[in-house]
């Protein structure tokens, strides 16, 4: 009786994660990246995400004030890679498997160029921005959005790149596997963000896993689209700017072909 | 990116409004909607932002895809609690051998998710219509946020529709040589266009530097300079304020 109501329950479980999938397909004219939106978190969570991102956006802060004061150019420089990053997850791309477009976070790429601390802060302008004029996003998850796609994806992205450097592997591949692991952590932390906020009294991780398997059709192909577009730009700008590579510490002077 | 531009009919009521008292305002409703017990509360919110919109003149199509993203998470959130949280069955369904249910409890609380999230969005959207950009850094600056942070934000929204137009030139003629005409070109024309914002955001900010310290630039950069408030505009914000947290305890 247990292994046939056991049973039972995987089925039920699995028909309704196909059907929660097909809905969000059907529902999905344009699929957005994983930002939470305004409003969706209870006052508490939204305050204790906030607080958990801002020592994050002050080291940041701190970084990018250390590095004005020898060259002048790099806040105008942050402000400019800021402004890249919000264009390039405003820019739609297809995702063949949901039929829709969507599109990148952006981070794994600053989170290799300016490294993960000025990456956070890059996140919280590019967000902000958003929250305030495009409504994706929003001002009370702001916390939220840094923690998930500042911090995590930022982090992510780099210890990617830079473990896959360190161990001899070539532009393309480890520039591929930091916005794939950028795109997913972005994903996978703005899930359990997600399920914590929603979940109201019912448990967390039967609500997490739901959450993750809702959006599996569009956040895994995306993190794999996002990994090659990430691949794509390290490769363009070692091949046609390796300076900037050179000056963002990316590459040391030795590396670059002559 | 034309919704990045407020596009409201300037002269507006809120116009001249300090920007220091929207923002207050606007963070305390911003609370009232996320405590709120029930759904009335940002419903209403939603209706007093979306009147006020209508009235400042912003374009109802600007409007439309402002919401579009927070209506579709709204029934997203609705669907998953409904079906996977709660305990009282709402109805059951026999699809394919295997029965699905929906919870009464569950879908009143995602109801109640989605007027927040309808609610705050009105909220934030109807600040965005109402206030400058540079306004509104001056009034982060009067809340204390760290002017570094406030530097960046200004440059990067600056060069956002500079960027912005080198990169539809860039994608048009990507599109043009059908660059896009398959998933893979796509993808391959798509990390160029993104290469190529970052070479061009690294070359505009060299040059930028070089025209602004030309100009005086060490490192930070002024502030905008604060008014002294007006009575009026302090009474209207309180009365304002007063009459949503007089709604809130009653709804």
């Amino acid at each position: 009786m247990s292994v046939q109501g056991s049973r039972e329950r995987t089925r039920k479980r699995i028909l309704a994660m196909f059907l929660l999938a097909a809905c969000h397909l059907t529902l999905a004219a344009d699929a957005y990246a994983m930002h939470i939106s305004e409003g969706i978190l209870p006052l508490g969570w939204a305050v204790l995400w906030f607080f958990i991102a801002a020592p994050f956006v002050a080291f940041g802060l701190y970084r990018l004030k250390k590095l004005t004061a020898t060259d002048l150019s790099f806040k105008p420089l942050v402000g400019l890679m800021a402004a890249a990053v919000f264009i390039i997850s405003c820019m739609p791309i297809p995702v063949p498997s949901a039929g829709t477009c969507s599109h990148p976070c952006g981070t794994g790429i600053s989170g290799i160029l300016l490294g993960p601390a000025i990456s956070v802060v890059v996140a919280a302008a590019a967000l902000l921005i958003q929250a305030l004029f495009l409504s994706h996003g929003g001002l009370s998850t702001w916390g939220a959005n840094i923690v998930s796609m500042g911090v995590m994806g930022s982090l992510a992205g780099y210890a990617a790149f830079k473990v896959l450097r360190l161990i001899k592997v070539n532009m393309a591949a480890a520039g591929f596997m930091a916005g794939l692991f950028a795109d997913w952590a972005t994903y996978l932390s703005t899930s359990a963000e997600l399920a914590a906020g929603i979940r109201g009294d019912s448990p967390f991780l039967p609500l997490f896993s739901k959450i993750l398997v809702a959006f599996i059709p569009t956040q895994l192909p995306l993190g794999i689209l996002e990994g090659a577009m990430t691949a794509g730009m390290v490769v363009l700008l070692y091949r046609k700017r390796p300076d900037l590579l050179v000056k963002m510490g990316v590459l040391k002077p030795g590396e670059v072909r002559a | 990116m034309h919704v990045l531009n407020t596009h409201t009919r300037y002269p507006h009521m809120l116009e001249h409004v300090d920007a220091r008292l929207k923002l207050l305002v606007a963070l305390t409703v911003l609370v009232m909607v996320l405590t709120s017990g029930g759904a009335l509360f940002p419903l209403f919110v939603l209706l007093a932002c979306l009147c006020l919109s209508v009235v400042i003149g912003a374009p109802a199509r600007t409007v439309a895809l402002r919401f579009s993203e927070p209506l579709f998470i709204s029934a997203m959130v609705v669907l998953l609690k409904l079906m996977f949280t709660g305990k009282e069955v709402l109805f059951s369904a026999d699809v394919m051998g295997l029965g699905i249910a929906g919870h009464k409890d569950g879908l009143v609380e995602g109801l109640q998710i989605a007027s927040r999230i309808m609610g705050a969005v009105s909220v934030v959207s109807l600040l965005g219509f109402a206030t400058p950009f540079n306004e509104f850094m001056a009034g982060l600056s009067w809340l204390r946020v760290p002017g570094g942070f406030i530097e960046i934000l200004m440059f990067a929204y600056r060069y956002v529709f500079v960027l912005f137009e080198d990169a539809m030139v860039i994608y048009q003629a990507q599109k043009n040589r059908l660059g896009y005409s398959t998933v893979g070109r796509g993808l391959g024309s798509f990390g160029t266009l993104a290469g190529s914002l970052t070479i061009r955001a690294f070359d505009h900010s060299q040059s930028t530097t070089v025209a602004m310290v030309q100009r005086g630039y060490d490192g930070t950069l002024p502030a905008l300079m604060h008014r002294p408030f007006k009575s009026s505009e302090i009474v209207l914000s309180i009365f304002s304020l007063l009459v949503m947290g007089a709604v809130w305890k009653i709804l």
